[in-house]
């Protein structure tokens, strides 16, 4: 066993005297993420999986990752009973696993004396009682529980808080909070349900019983304040600008293009609604982290080929020169197709041509501003470019010379970038607009 | 340690290789920094030309992973109806549900969430026992495998010795 990496597994069990638990506990594990059941839910089709899990995957084809069923995210329902077993495998799991541990070290020290021998057949016993539970109705949980706490050795599991059960306890319907039963008729008149959404996130103990009285008192009430499910939207009937006011309602961040904000409004809807079918709801703080985490390995924070150009030591010059035989080209095309054209045109096509070129530089100034200042978005680019059409535009109207459109853009884009005022005065700057942009005018 | 779900599974996937490998086959991230870039050795299945020989390929996950499916590409010469001429292994498990070109797969051959790395190695070996070539992605190799079966079996073997080194 993989003792550095201390990821619990299924085939933990393989080498111990209980084998038989591997199987079992691969059982108790999402097909999806092979991870313990996380609020697990069940399709029409009825197969199991965590709810974040199989919205994700409902959201990326919409088809059970098992036997490729249609399924829709809105029909899944919860599917407690398993919770309830992967809450006390996982509280019963460490001592189990200890012992059974134990029990093939001492075996092979000593060969198999008769102590053990006993030993094993409780642990045969053991095993019976948990695999006995899936099966069984709930009527049956006393007397595995009877089982379970009568070898001495097992009161550690009742002893550990996630074991914790509803011996005499009831759960104050307005709160959650488990009481004594005398207690809680006079708690109820103080009872302002306040305490709820923390009870149920910061301490299994108290949550776990609610997944058991989820199952005792069905049809299950959803914990109300803020846990609204979000629809799904339809985004190619969403404007971008619509969308992105959408994010922004929902609190999480709206740059980037639509297809971004798409994929960001999935993964926030699949993680939201996942958060509404656990019975241990987080804060909406540890669900943006989870975004984040998305973010940077999938989403916008995602190395992309283009974000090779912008590494930190992005070579300005090099990338120039590099690039000269193509911008060379640019250049002398530029330069062919306003020959023939009349003198207002011609003025007309400069203007056009400074736009684009403009826009060309501006982009490579995003490049030495992320090269000079990493602080700054790339959302800037937008404004800045706006603001130099609209220049050129008027200037266009007003019939102003070229040389003075530059100026006007370069003061935009000196407006938007005061910061990196002395980035704008290097030199590739001037090589690039210099070339570009002289050329018309020389002639 | 801000990790996604992606790498998550891969290392619960790993963990699961290590401890409990199927036979024949070995399989683990190159680098533990990156668990996106695996390298995985199989043996070639006994009673068929590719028998005695270790073939090294390479698995590359999408960050999306297991949304979507790895690509495999064997790192030594592999002649095979279902390798193309680069290495890069072409079989149902490895092509996701939506998008089927050849028209001949069955859906629940594909790709799905729920398919892991061990299969997909499983499912290599028992590719390199029995070709499939319905599609195949080295059309000469599919058709000296139909045709000259002796002179496919012939190249094959020469691979296994060249990547022993003999």
């Amino acid at each position: 066993m993989n003792s550095t990496y201390d990821i619990p597994d299924s085939t933990d069990w393989l080498k111990t005297s209980l084998s038989a638990f591997e199987p079992l506990e691969a059982a108790l594990r999402c097909q999806v993420c092979k991870d313990f059941y996380d609020t697990p839910m069940i399709t029409t089709c009825s197969h199991t999986f965590c709810s974040l899990c199989i919205r994700r995957c409902l959201a990326s084809d919409g088809k059970c990752p098992i036997c490729r069923s249609s399924d829709q995210a809105d029909k899944l329902r919860k599917n407690g009973a398993v919770q309830e077993i992967v809450d006390s495998f996982q509280a019963a799991r460490p001592a189990a696993l200890k012992l059974a541990r134990e029990d093939v070290a001492l075996r092979e020290e000593h060969g198999a004396p008769k102590r053990m021998l006993k030993r094993k057949l409780d642990d045969t016993d053991l095993e019976e009682a948990e695999e006995q539970r899936p099966k069984q109705s709930r009527r049956t949980r006393s007397q595995n529980r009877v089982q379970d706490s009568s070898p001495p050795r097992l009161e550690v599991i009742d002893l550990d808080e996630d074991y914790e059960d509803d011996n005499g306890l009831v759960k104050c319907p307005v709160c959650n909070i488990r009481m004594k039963e005398e207690s809680i008729w006079s708690h109820l008149d103080k009872c302002d349900g306040q305490s709820k959404p923390s009870s149920g996130r910061n301490s299994r103990s108290r949550s776990t019983p609610s997944v058991t009285n989820l199952l005792q008192r069905t049809p299950e009430k959803e914990p109300a304040s803020a846990l609204a499910r979000l629809p799904q939207l339809n985004y190619s009937l969403l404007k971008e600008n619509a969308l992105r006011k959408k994010l922004q309602d929902l609190g999480i961040p709206a740059l980037g293009s639509k297809q971004l904000l798409i994929k960001r409004h999935v993964e926030w809807g699949n993680l939201w609604n996942s958060n509404c079918d656990s019975a241990r709801p987080r804060t909406k703080r540890e669900l943006l982290k989870d975004l984040d985490t998305w973010e940077r390995s999938q989403g916008g924070g995602a190395p992309n080929p283009a974000a090779v150009v912008m590494k930190k030591d992005f070579d300005g010059n090099g990338w120039a020169t590099s690039n000269k035989s193509q911008f060379d080209e640019l250049i002398a095309n530029a330069r062919r197709k306003r020959t023939p054209v009349e003198k207002v045109e011609m003025k007309e096509d400069a203007v056009d041509k400074m736009e684009t070129t403009a826009a060309e530089t501006r982009e490579f100034y995003d490049n030495s501003n992320l090269h000079n200042d990493l602080r700054r978005p790339s959302e800037g680019n937008e404004d800045a470019l706006s603001i130099i059409r609209e220049k050129a535009d008027q200037a266009n109207l007003d019939g102003l010379t070229s040389r003075s459109i530059v100026n006007l853009a370069s003061r935009a884009n000196a407006h938007v970038n005061t910061v990196d005022e002395d980035v704008f005065l290097d030199a590739p700057r001037d090589e690039f607009i210099g070339n570009s942009l002289d050329s018309p005018l020389h002639n | 340690m801000a990790s996604s779900s992606a790498s998550k599974r891969l290392f619960k996937e790993y963990r699961g290789l290590a401890s409990d490998p199927p036979e024949g086959i070995a399989a683990g991230p190159v680098t533990e920094d990156d668990m996106f870039l695996w390298e995985a050795l199989i043996q070639g299945p006994e009673g068929t030309p590719f028998e005695g020989g270790i073939f090294p390929a390479e698995l590359k996950f999408p960050k999306d992973y297991p949304l979507a499916p790895p690509s495999m590409r064997f790192l030594c010469d592999m002649w095979h109806p279902n390798v193309y001429p680069n290495g890069t292994v072409c079989i149902s498990i490895l092509h996701p549900p939506g998008d089927d070109p050849h028209q001949y797969e069955q859906a629940s051959e594909r790709w799905s969430p729920i398919q892991s790395v061990e299969k997909i190695l499983i499912s290599v070996m028992s590719m390199l026992a029995e070709p499939n070539d319905e599609s195949p992605a080295n059309v000469d190799a599919a058709r000296m495998w139909r045709e000259r079966r002796k002179e496919y079996e012939r190249i094959v073997r020469e691979n296994v010795k060249k990547g022993l080194g003999l």
